[in-house]
């Protein structure tokens, strides 16, 4: 048992690889989700919306102040409990809803403060020619706001990845789900789990890669 | 996206069409898909002891078997809020679950075993767990098994979702209980130190858990009706001596 079984090892490549597309799913769908709900309460947080700015500070609060494997349970163990109607939410929807809020609250607060950290006189200049609240936005203060958000917001998507292994605690069978039941069956720990790192790992570095690449094109303005 | 979309769809005409969900859905089934050789994935395949017993009950019912793996701890509370019928995953009668649940006739008779490392003297038995770390399954019925014993406050209970067998050959924990049959065939099959320390010491009956409600109880007399029948046509004997090379699926 000391020695490292490669061809196991080789064996569940094409099976783990059937549950990488799920786990893309999950990130992937929860990501977009979370972006325009995090724009969303950006915007709500910076112009100061009456009634909105509470309610968008009390959800950051809780979905960042409690850990995601605690909001999950909630949304599809606890919700049917009160509701029994809500049993429809299956694990994937669950999941989902559990990772684009979670990452929502985070994300909000790191396009906030891009989009503070835009210069005052580059919207005191929008506004003296003439543009409307919404043009100084489009075109002068979100363009500059992705810029400096990119990176961050590019952190929270790979956490988001990493985050969906916690998916098969609601029955979701991704990655990490399939992962854990091969290595229950063959008792082989170290091979699956190695096998499933290293599958994350690609994924996460082909995502770096194309974050090196949308930085190089933002930053085409600012080179010299 | 389009998942989420026609969950959204799928919930709303749920809950117009709820009443009318018929009993022509397959039985859908909850195991963990980790205990072997209950319930084990080889090459994506999920297979096991439990997964033939209910093949052959859905079989006997003439209704489709649907199994839904999740991690052991999640198992109860999707039979809890509806997503699935029962739970065949060597789920253990207990005063507590009963109080919860309604639970079929026992399809296997089985007692809890202490399992040591390979070589281990010190712990020879379940006398010998005093002052001992000792490993359970998170949610199983061991612990309170473990609980149950006079010496039950100097012995360190130690709780896992899985891959205790693994902790126990480490020597991270210094011994773990599980049932005698599942204790025996990790030891006979998997490349891990262990031994089985001592006789066991409590008898368990594991039975199928369903929902205290009218249909549950419907579907159990049903179960039961199909368990039976395997009982006696020796399909129950057939997949136990299969699995284990002996029945323990009697007393």
């Amino acid at each position: 048992m000391d020695v490292l079984n490669v061809e196991y090892m080789i064996g569940l490549v094409p099976v783990l690889l059937r549950y990488l597309p799920l786990t893309l799913q999950l990130a992937g769908i929860g990501m977009v989700l979370a972006l325009i709900l995090a724009c969303l309460f950006a915007v709500i947080r910076v112009l100061r919306i009456p009634v909105l700015n509470q309610l968008t500070i009390v959800f950051i609060s809780f979905f960042r102040g409690t850990p995601l494997l605690v909001q999950l349970f909630l949304f599809y163990y606890g919700l049917p409990q009160l509701v029994s109607a809500l049993t429809v939410i299956d694990g994937v929807t669950a999941t989902i809803m559990g990772l684009t809020m979670h990452f929502s609250a985070y994300m909000a607060e790191s396009i906030r403060a891009a989009i503070v950290g835009v210069d005052r006189s580059q919207t005191e200049a929008a506004l003296s020619i003439g543009m409307t609240n919404g043009q100084m936005m489009r075109r002068i203060v979100l363009p500059q706001a992705t810029r400096v958000a990119l990176p961050t917001l590019m952190n929270y998507f790979i956490d988001m990845i990493k985050a969906t292994s916690l998916a098969f605690t609601l029955g979701v069978t991704e990655l990490m789900g399939a992962t854990q039941k091969e290595a229950a069956g063959s008792f082989l720990y170290f091979e699956a789990f190695i096998v499933a790192a290293i599958m994350y790992w690609i994924v996460v570095e082909l995502l770096s890669k194309l974050q090196n690449h949308l930085e190089i094109r933002l930053n085409k303005a600012y080179s010299r | 996206m389009k998942t989420l979309l026609i969950n959204t769809l799928l919930m709303i005409s749920l809950l117009a069409s709820a009443p009318l969900l018929a009993q022509d859905d397959p039985l859908r089934v909850g195991m963990s898909g980790q205990y072997f050789p209950f319930t084990f994935v080889e090459q994506d395949e999920l297979k096991g002891f439990d997964v033939d017993v209910m093949n052959a009950i859905g079989e006997e019912m003439g209704r489709d078997i649907k199994y839904e793996t999740a991690n052991f701890s999640g198992l109860f509370g999707m039979l809890e809020s509806g997503r699935i019928d029962t739970v065949a995953n060597q789920i253990t009668i207990t005063e507590e679950r009963q109080k919860a649940y309604v639970f079929s006739d026992p399809y296997v008779y089985d007692g809890a075993q202490v399992v040591t490392k390979k070589g281990n003297t010190e712990v020879e038995g379940v006398e010998d767990l005093k002052g001992k770390t000792v490993a359970v399954n998170l949610g199983s019925n061991f612990e309170a098994l473990l609980r149950e014993l006079p010496y039950a406050d100097q012995i360190n209970i130690k709780t896992y979702e899985s891959n205790l067998e693994r902790d126990t050959a480490l020597g991270r924990v210094d011994a773990f209980v599980m049932d005698r049959v599942s204790a025996s065939q990790i030891i006979k099959e998997k490349p891990l130190p262990l031994e089985l320390a001592g006789p066991t010491f409590s008898q368990i009956t594991n039975a199928y858990p369903f929902r205290d409600t009218e249909a549950g109880r419907a579907l159990r007399d049903e179960v039961n009706k199909a368990l039976a029948a395997l009982r006696d046509d020796g399909t129950l004997a057939s997949i136990s001596e299969k699995w284990f090379g002996t029945n323990i699926t009697e007393p």
